[in-house]
């Protein structure tokens, strides 16, 4: 790599004008929120009360009866929920190998890399671009008001670096401090490319990421393209729960969802655009937190298709300690819910965009529902040992999840030829890491409905990199 | 002892520790948080930011150079289903005098909407343009059937001629 190359600086003026939510007031609205929802516990307590002596059954008795409803409801979504995924993943892995277009289909393409105060990865990550195997396209990057040395280092960086098939340009564009999405959207504008490729500053690529990737626009339907998400930094509990929860988790559930072109999340650290879906979609949103989940709904809802790609893969430093992690996925959850209320609309009519209600339900019951069950599954468990001596149950209830955790990771470690070594943290996935997952979303959850405040925060990065 | 109501035992402490954990995690996060609360901004409608390119220099011709064969994409017509998929043809490659073709100097990234048959599909991929073609060449091209002899394949009206064998 060539640095401190010739540069030219020039004053570029960037709209920041974007969509706003309709202005009212807030704390009138959740404790409207809080009133009503009061009002509907206190008749739905009313009318148990009122209907209790009608049954034939005393109080404890029914309690008993109403909660092993309740887990025979949740074993059967539960086990549906894993079928079904699997089954569209697989039908998905099958039409994936036998119809993918060959390659031949070269446009050219902006990389766009965000980064602030990432001086530790930022070169790292440029050299990794440099390393791609394709030939047309060009590197930009967006200091998006670093406090660090990410700009001095960024602008070393600048110029026609030589490429693994050709020369590429790297720019830079040195912004205000304003977030991902503004940073983004800054990148995308100054893009002359038909495809643009949106990553985190601190991800790798791997070379053949954006070849198998733009091939699927020769499809005109595909408005975006999802990569596969791989976590870089393994060989600690967290994150190596975590690498395999991006495979078992995230990446076979986006498989299911491109069976019928409607991935519902386009991660960040890959996804690759048609411009003009970008456009007509309004470009990224600031006022979620979940920018990613944002535009992918929008540009789902103009009626583009969306593919995941799982050989375009980018390597990101996951969250090693469990503060981290935490903060990861409050940010995530109240996105997501922020996502799904700014496109309550879609989800409620149906004749808008079939699609996009299917999408925004099953997000809905993802980040909602499944998170509740979970919790209330486990502390069914633990009073039915603890109050009632029924210890072993629990035994049951972690052997039969932990079976059906151990089947899909072997699956999903064979389609991803992952390490086989992850297949042993299935044992204590549900129970540990879903469990402390699910508390921290439904905490986000019961947050996000009182409204209360947050801010976007930064993951500390340690400048892992990929060899 | 029993194996069963070990492993329970081990699952239920586990599981309890799990939800402290978890709550406690969660609590002490927030704690952290909220000392770190920062106001928030109004934004103003348009910023100044600074765009740092290369200089222009005899890297950026190398550059346009670069640019200049790209692949143009094919947008595939109604076809029978065995042809229906995407053709790419490079740019020097594009017949000029064929009817169902209308090029025109555009910029690279502009991917144009273009019908080959698959003996076109065939000469872009072995780097033959129409234009070098001979007369031989275009009667072979224009012939629907061929036959295959000792010398390769010939069109089959020529090997009608020659008398040698009649269908009926």
């Amino acid at each position: 790599m060539e640095l401190n190359q010739e540069i030219k600086k020039s004053t570029i003026i960037l709209n920041n004008i974007e969509e706003q939510e309709k202005v009212e007031n807030k704390e009138r609205k959740y404790l409207r929120r809080i009133f009503f929802s009061g009002i509907i516990s206190l008749l739905l307590i009313l009318v148990i009360i009122y209907t209790l002596p009608m049954t034939v059954l005393n109080v404890s008795s029914l309690f008993e009866y109403a909660i092993i409803v309740a887990l025979v409801i949740f074993l059967f979504i539960l086990l549906f929920r894993y079928f079904a995924i699997l089954v569209m993943a697989y039908l998905y892995i099958n039409q994936y190998t036998y119809t993918a277009p060959a390659g031949g289909f070269y446009p050219f393409v902006s990389i766009l890399v965000p980064v602030y105060n990432e001086e530790k990865v930022v070169s790292q990550s440029i050299k990794s671009l440099l390393e791609i195997n394709y030939p047309n396209y060009e590197i930009i990057i967006i200091n998006d008001g670093s406090t660090d040395k990410t700009k001095e280092v960024a602008e070393k960086l600048v110029g026609y670096q030589k490429g693994k098939l050709s020369e590429v340009k790297v720019s830079l564009i040195n912004k205000p401090n304003g977030g991902k999405s503004k940073a983004l959207n800054a990148g995308i504008a100054l893009s002359k490319a038909e495809i643009v490729l949106c990553m985190d500053g601190d991800s790798q690529l791997s070379p053949d990421s954006v070849r198998l990737a733009v091939r699927h626009f020769v499809n005109p339907e595909i408005g975006a393209v999802a990569g596969n998400v791989k976590v870089m930094n393994r060989g600690k509990l967290f994150t190596d729960l975590q690498a395999l929860e991006y495979i078992e988790g995230l990446n076979m559930a986006r498989s299911a969802q491109s069976f019928v072109r409607l991935v519902n999340i386009i991660p960040g650290p890959i996804g690759l655009f048609r411009k003009k879906a970008v456009e007509e979609a309004g470009y990224y949103s600031s006022d979620t937190f979940a920018e990613d989940a944002d535009l992918t709904l929008k540009i789902l809802a103009n009626g583009w298709k969306i593919y995941y790609e799982p050989n375009s893969i980018s390597y990101t430093e996951a969250p090693a300690k469990l503060q981290q992690l935490l903060k990861q996925r409050y940010r995530w959850t109240r996105g997501i819910l922020q996502s799904i209320r700014k496109h309550k609309k879609l989800m409620i009519n149906p004749s808008i965009n079939l699609g996009d209600t299917f999408v925004l339900w099953t997000m809905f019951y993802e980040a909602l529902i499944w998170p509740a069950m979970n919790i209330a599954a486990n502390l069914f468990f633990i009073v039915a040992a603890l109050v009632f001596g029924f210890s072993s149950l629990i035994f049951f209830w972690w052997a039969g999840l932990a079976l059906l955790d151990l089947v899909t990771a072997l699956y999903c470690v064979a389609v991803e030829k992952e390490e086989f070594r992850l297949v042993g943290y299935s044992l204590i996935y549900r129970m540990f890491f879903i469990l402390i997952i699910d508390i921290c979303k439904a905490m986000s959850t019961i947050e996000e409905f009182l409204g209360i405040k947050m801010s976007w925060g930064k993951l500390e990065r340690l400048g892992t990199t990929k060899s | 002892m029993e194996l069963i109501p070990i492993l329970s035992t081990i699952i239920l402490v586990a599981t309890i520790s799990t939800f402290l954990l978890a709550i406690g995690a969660y609590v002490l996060y927030k704690v952290r948080e909220q000392k770190g609360q920062a106001a928030s901004v109004l934004q103003p409608s348009e910023i100044k930011a600074e765009l740092v390119t290369p200089a222009v220099s005899a890297t950026s011709k190398v550059e346009k150079e670069r640019i200049i064969p790209q692949p143009i994409y094919a947008e595939p017509q109604p076809v029978p289903a065995y042809q229906r998929q995407p053709i790419i043809l490079e740019q020097e490659q594009m017949p000029t005098q064929h009817t169902k073709f209308t090029p025109k100097p555009q910029p690279y990234s502009a991917y144009r909407t273009t019908f080959a048959t698959p003996v076109e599909q065939q000469r872009s991929r072995q780097g033959q343009s129409y234009q070098s073609m001979s007369s031989e060449e275009n009667q072979f091209r224009d012939s629907k059937f061929l036959k295959y002899t000792t010398e390769g394949y010939v069109p089959a009206k020529e090997d009608k001629d020659a008398g040698a064998l009649k269908w009926r």
